[in-house]
């Protein structure tokens, strides 16, 4: 076992979807990454405690040196780091190198690969867009071609020069895409797209050790691993002094063996938690009342020791409307009036109530809380208003029609297509849109589409309305204001929105540090959102985890997936 | 006999060709495009036509044809689409725990009802038959999902007699510790519309005028209803038996589900939500012929038990 | 002196069926029961009960009133508050600085952007192009209605938003019977005919319409599903009878084409043939009455199964659409609520539906044992 790590000290986990395969740059779904994260490593990390979200150096010595205004990082690896031994390096020790972070960087815009987190470097690195280019005509990817893009100086310098400024670049070395992976472990065991799925080998804490798929997932502290010691500072929160006394001083990782079980139904996630199957669990809103009263846990719950780790998830919840759709898009001003009047019928105080359990706060500003960027002080203009709402669609000559159901100005019929998944959620997101289209007289129609199909409706900007969510990719506003940007058309600015001032100020603040400056930027470009209404927002979710008494120093990270070397587990018999 | 084998056999291929066309001509015009769910967060359309191409779904609808009718012949369907599993391997590994739950269920089933639709013919027309069969309706007219859903409750949970879900490592530990709720339900669901079923063959035969000979003749009831009606009534039961096997492929999706068993039919939901291809077709092809298998066996236990059955 | 010679009239089929229908006690129930909810769904389609099920009239999950109110819990239902136009967000300005200005450029009808004004640091740089309209509404002080009182019980319990569960079991009903009976048509109509034609003209009809049965029966249920659900892009209660219809009509055709195979060889239909009848005629008119009975009972069976059905289709997502309720959709719903304790709605769709489908099947029963001619 590695430094510490007690093989009798288990945590079993939950997932609630099943997870894809192991490749950082080949896989995409959240739950592939969360077991990613802990087998592979990133230059940098975030620190544990620390909130807001800290950058910490990972397997880098120290932090990025950033010179050129923001285009040129320069980072130097530690030394001694190896990979978990395998086949493929024929017997000998293979350390972590440079080389093999600029390996890993560019599988990400390998052709072949057809990697899900290209746009994590797409157009950002000297050279790299060419050599994607090139390998599109050859049909081969040369990873041996140098360019000025991405340098190993010496075997533990790794110097990446950018195209542009971008500040945020260091947020991408902390996400596990750009993990490092051994370029002969990959080229052993690849499969027909490049990717090597099943077979990761890393130099991070744990490594894979049993593999059930869509059912099981049993991870072995790693060796090899050099371990740390516990030493987090506590942040203002008084939980963490508590972790703090338990945990400092102790060599990590402590935990030995992580179990992981795919269930996908909530009732059975829960049950299994209460009879003490699960040690750690995401308490998801439907059956929240089960174990929460409002922010705080049952008693009962309390007094068996069950401890709460509870924050709003960086994420916002919103109903968007095709701008390119002619019937509710565009810039004329009754389009704007139709949209503005759906906004202020729809009751985000209903949808957190009775759709959420009240595990949600209403999205006032577009950056949610815990990202670099957010403003507690921002208030929405927009509110649930159905006499106003009524009132501006009166005024724009959206008459009532024969059947009772409100027409389009010129007295054609109007018709609201909204697209959900045929799932419980998306039935009651139906029917919260059901009661709005009803205080102000308008036809709705829902189309059900499964997930996949709506992301294909969706690039293709043929969906007329429909509720999404965005989690911070890193906890940047730039993350999120990217959405409406106008050059992410097909991609990801799902309302298909071309808004020039918008487009105007979003550019402008691309070039900034986050700042007051960048703030003020934000602050013109949330209100443009609420004039125009491309967007109604909606909501941002609480994670509610849930850990069994047993387990020690536990504080849920907004940003990492998992905190398994983190914690500690006490080797007492469990109950249940 | 043989003659008629190899004949059967021969009848499949027109069936299979007629699957294949069905399940490609449903799959592309309506199985959801899988390059926009393997494409990720962000990506441009020129990334899209990429996966396009590596998929081959881009390739000539004639073309696509070719590969598929291909892979049924070599029996080799590549991998998934969205896990890069290899397809044969996905059902090898998945059909153990479905069967660990299916094949017990399955045998128990039948025996219980079998035995329960003895007795009830035994006493038919009494208080006792009446009862049962109306029990039985009830119990038929509940929903599957409704007994899932209560059972793992007040089972599982409430009582503690059985685990909430999920599947060990050892073959034992699964059959008694993991199946043993999902199968009970299984059994509740089933022997009701079994018992109906064998009961009403029984009696089907029961009055046929071979019985009223034998009790004639002054055979004992006991005898008459095991040896005679039994083996005359086995013929509908073997029917309806063979006729559930295939099913089994497909598994209680259900079940396997809420009980997070990783079994063939909780493969078949995630391949379907995912529009997964290759894992879709390859359970497609097996169920088309291991029904008509199953079917072919059929008859040939029919001529085994009876042999007056003229095979055509 | 002609004279009719008296002869004992035979009963027919029909009529020797009802006596020994009306003769079992336990049919004659069933059969009222099943009368009792076709009169509940004409009532309820017709709109004399149950119309405003869908009105929220209770607390959000209400108890059923034997039950007494429950205890106010976090997030307790209270109608939200009524908010007037006048409202404003406390914190920041909300009036556009630039609402002046904007008054000359609304005639232009688009919205110009404005470079950042000197001074005014805080938000609306940019223009509101409603700003005008927005403030004349203001000014007219229009209000939103304030909310009803919610009852704190109903008679059977509420759900989630508040809606009585009695009335969205009796509106249920009357979706799932309906979806039931006319799935359990289109099947049996397809099954009959497709079983018609392979029986009655053998040969290459016999041999495509086998091919076609062992084709379909070989695709898994589920992806059958899928691919009809997605065919039709239809919305509603519609959807989901074909779906069911279009895929339940297998048991049919081999029930039906093994009839007409026996019925095709028989003295009435060659005598059918003699007297010049049609093939059309022979089939329909003549065998068709022999084996109606078969039929009858499999669209009981099917009536059944389909409503079942409907159950396993709410759970995948192809149920009926938000602004409809069946039992299907019910039970979904109640998913988790038992656990949360809050059982009544289960209980309620799942009650009614197994008396429905009790009642039917034991009615099913007696009625193929009734028209059963070898039974005494």
């Amino acid at each position: 076992m590695g430094q510490g790590a007690d093989a009798s000290k288990v945590i079993r986990h939950v997932f609630p979807a099943s997870e894809t395969g192991f490749d950082p740059a080949g896989s995409q779904d959240y739950y592939s990454g969360t077991i990613e994260q802990v087998i592979f490593e990133t230059l940098l990390t975030y620190d544990y405690l620390a909130r807001p979200a800290k950058l910490v150096p990972l397997v880098a010595e120290t932090m990025p040196e950033v010179s050129d205004n923001g285009q040129t990082y320069t980072v130097r690896i530690k030394k001694g780091i190896y990979f978990t031994p395998d086949p493929a390096f024929k017997g000998a020790k293979r350390e972590l190198v440079a080389a093999d972070f600029i390996y890993s960087l560019k599988r990400l815009i390998d052709p072949k690969l057809r990697s899900p987190w290209a746009w994590l470097v797409e157009g950002k690195i000297l050279g790299l867009d060419e050599l994607a280019e090139a390998a599109k005509e050859s049909g081969k990817f040369n990873y041996d071609a140098k360019i000025p893009g991405l340098e190993a100086p010496d075997r533990y310098t790794l110097r990446i020069r950018l195209k542009q400024t971008d500040y945020n670049l260091a947020y991408v070395l902390a996400h596990e895409p750009t993990s490092a992976v051994a370029r002969e472990v990959i080229e052993r065991y690849a499969d027909e797209g490049g990717r090597a799925m099943s077979n990761p080998v890393g130099t991070g804490p744990y490594l894979l050790k049993e593999w059930v798929r869509a059912s099981k997932i049993v991870l072995e502290a790693n060796p090899g691993f050099r371990g740390f010691v516990w030493d987090f500072q506590p942040g203002s929160d008084v939980e963490d002094r508590r972790i703090v006394a338990a945990m400092k001083g102790k060599k990590m990782p402590q935990v030995g063996r992580i179990e992981i079980s795919i269930i996908e139904e909530d009732q059975a996630r829960l049950l299994a938690f209460e009879q003490g199957e699960l040690d750690i669990m995401n308490m998801e809103a439907p059956l929240a009342p089960m174990v929460l009263d409002g922010d705080k846990l049952k008693p009962a719950f309390v007094r068996r020791g069950v401890k709460l780790s509870r924050f709003i998830d960086p994420e916002i919840t919103y109903t968007y409307w095709n701008m390119q759709d002619p019937v509710v898009g565009g810039m004329a001003k009754e389009k704007i009036a139709l949209r503005r009047a759906m906004a202020m019928a729809f009751s985000v105080e209903e949808d957190i109530r009775i759709v959420r359990s009240g595990q949600a706060i209403e999205a006032q500003y577009p950056i949610p809380a815990g990202v670099v960027g957010y403003d507690p002080n921002y208030r929405t203009r927009v509110k649930f208003d159905p006499a106003a709402a009524n009132a501006l669609l009166d005024r724009f000559g959206y008459k009532t029609g024969a059947d009772g159901f409100r027409t389009l100005p010129d007295g054609k019929p109007l018709v609201i297509k909204y697209t959900s998944r045929p799932d419980t959620l998306g039935r009651q997101q139906d029917e919260l849109w059901a009661k709005a289209f009803a205080l102000i007289g308008i036809r709705m129609e829902v189309q059900k589409l499964r997930f996949p199909d709506q992301i294909k409706a969706e690039k293709e900007c043929k969906i007329m309305m429909r509720t999404a969510s965005w989690i911070a990719d890193y906890p940047d506003a730039d993350n999120f204001m990217q959405l409406l940007y106008s050059k992410n058309i097909h991609q990801n600015n799902s309302a298909c929105a071309t808004i020039p001032e918008y487009d105007r100020l979003y550019e402008q603040s691309v070039r900034m540090p986050s700042s007051a400056e960048r703030d003020r930027l934000y602050h013109e470009m949330a209100r443009i959102i609420e004039a125009y209404a491309p967007w109604r927002l909606d909501i941002s979710r609480y994670r509610n985890m849930l850990t069994q008494p047993w387990v020690l120093g536990y504080k849920k990270h907004p940003i990492l997936q998992s905190e398994w070397q983190y914690i500690d587990v006490e080797p007492a018999p469990k109950g249940g | 006999m043989y003659g008629y084998i190899i004949r059967r056999l021969w009848q499949m291929i027109p069936t299979l060709l007629g699957v294949i066309l069905l399940v490609f001509i449903l799959f592309n015009w309506v199985g959801g495009d899988p390059a926009y769910v393997l494409a990720g967060k962000i990506s441009s359309a020129e990334q899209i036509a990429n996966i396009r191409k590596q998929l081959g779904v881009d390739q000539p609808y004639y073309v696509q044809l070719g590969i598929f009718i291909r892979q049924v012949v070599t029996a080799d369907f590549g991998a998934s689409w969205s896990t890069n599993e290899p397809v044969s391997h996905i059902l090898v590994t998945r059909l153990g725990p479905s069967m660990t739950l299916l094949v017990p269920w399955l045998i128990l089933s039948t025996l219980i009802s079998i035995g329960l639709a003895l007795a009830v013919a035994y006493v038919r027309g009494s208080l006792t038959d009446r009862a049962v069969m109306i029990s039985c309706t009830v119990g038929l007219s509940i929903s599957i999902l409704v007994y899932i859903i209560v059972f793992q409750y007040v089972f599982a949970y409430k009582l503690g007699w059985f685990p909430v879900q999920g599947w060990g490592d050892s073959f034992w530990e699964n059959l008694v510790v993991y199946s043993s709720l999902p199968i009970l339900i299984l059994l509740v669901v089933s022997i009701a519309p079994d018992l109906r079923l064998f009961r009403t063959f029984m009696l089907d035969e029961i009055n046929q005028d071979y019985v009223r000979t034998a009790r004639a003749k002054g055979l004992s009831e006991n005898r008459i209803m095991w040896v005679h009606v039994l083996r005359n009534a086995s013929i509908p039961i073997i029917t309806q038996v063979m006729a559930t096997l295939p099913g089994l492929l497909i598994g209680a999706f259900l079940v396997e589900r809420f009980f997070s068993i990783p079994g063939i039919g909780r493969e078949v939901i995630l391949a379907v939500e995912r529009s997964d291809f290759p894992v879709i077709k390859a359970i497609t092809v097996y169920v088309a012929v291991a029904t008509m298998i199953f079917n072919l066996l059929a008859d040939l236990m029919y001529k085994a038990v009876d042999p007056r059955v003229q095979l055509k | 002196m002609p004279y009719d010679v008296p002869h004992a009239v035979s009963p027919g089929l029909w009529t020797l069926a009802w006596k020994r229908l009306r003769a079992d006690r336990v049919a004659m129930v069933s059969l009222a029961i099943v009368v009792a909810f076709l009169v509940m769904v004409v009532l309820s389609a017709t709109g004399v009960i149950a119309k405003d099920w869908a009105k929220e009239v209770g607390v959000n999950y209400a108890p059923p009133s034997f039950l007494g109110p429950a205890e106010p819990a976090a997030g307790a239902a209270i109608a939200p508050a009524p908010a007037t136009v006048s409202d404003e967000p406390t914190e920041l300005p909300i009036e556009d600085p630039l609402a002046g200005a904007l008054a000359a450029i609304k005639n232009e009808g688009a919205a110009a952007p404005k470079a950042a004004e000197g001074g005014n640091a805080t938000e609306g740089q940019s223009v509101d192009p409603l700003a005008d309209v927005m403030a004349e509404i203001k000014s007219k002080g229009v209000t939103n209605a304030t909310a009803e009182v919610r009852a704190p019980t109903l008679p059977l319990g509420g759900d989630k938003w508040g809606r009585d569960v009695l009335k969205k079991v009796i509106k249920g009903s009357q979706t799932s019977i309906i979806v039931g009976l006319a799935s359990a048509c289109v099947a049996t109509l397809l099954g009959t005919v497709f079983g018609a034609l392979a029986g009655y003209y053998g040969k290459w009809i016999d041999d495509f319409f086998n091919w076609f049965y062992s084709v379909f029966t070989s695709i898994p249920y589920l992806l059958l599903i899928l691919a009809v659900a997605a065919v039709l892009q239809q919305k509603g209660v519609l959807t989901i009878v074909l779906i069911l219809g279009l895929t339940g009509w297998t048991g049919t055709f081999r029930l039906i084409r093994g009839e007409y195979l026996k019925h095709k060889g028989r003295e009435y239909v060659q005598a059918a043939d003699a007297i010049g009848a049609s093939n059309s005629r022979r089939m329909f008119v003549h065998i068709f009455p022999n084996v109606s009975h078969v039929v009858l009972v499999q669209l009981s069976i099917f009536t059944v199964a389909f409503i079942k059905s409907e159950v396993i289709l709410s759970f995948l997502g192809f149920g009926v659409p938000v602004d409809v309720v069946s039992w299907g959709s019910m039970l979904n719903e109640a998913q988790n609520e038992l656990i949360l304790g809050k059982w009544w709605q289960l209980a309620a769709a799942g009650t009614a539906m197994a008396v429905l489908v009790t009642a039917f099947s034991l009615f099913t029963d007696a009625l193929r044992d009734a028209l059963d001619p070898k039974l005494k």
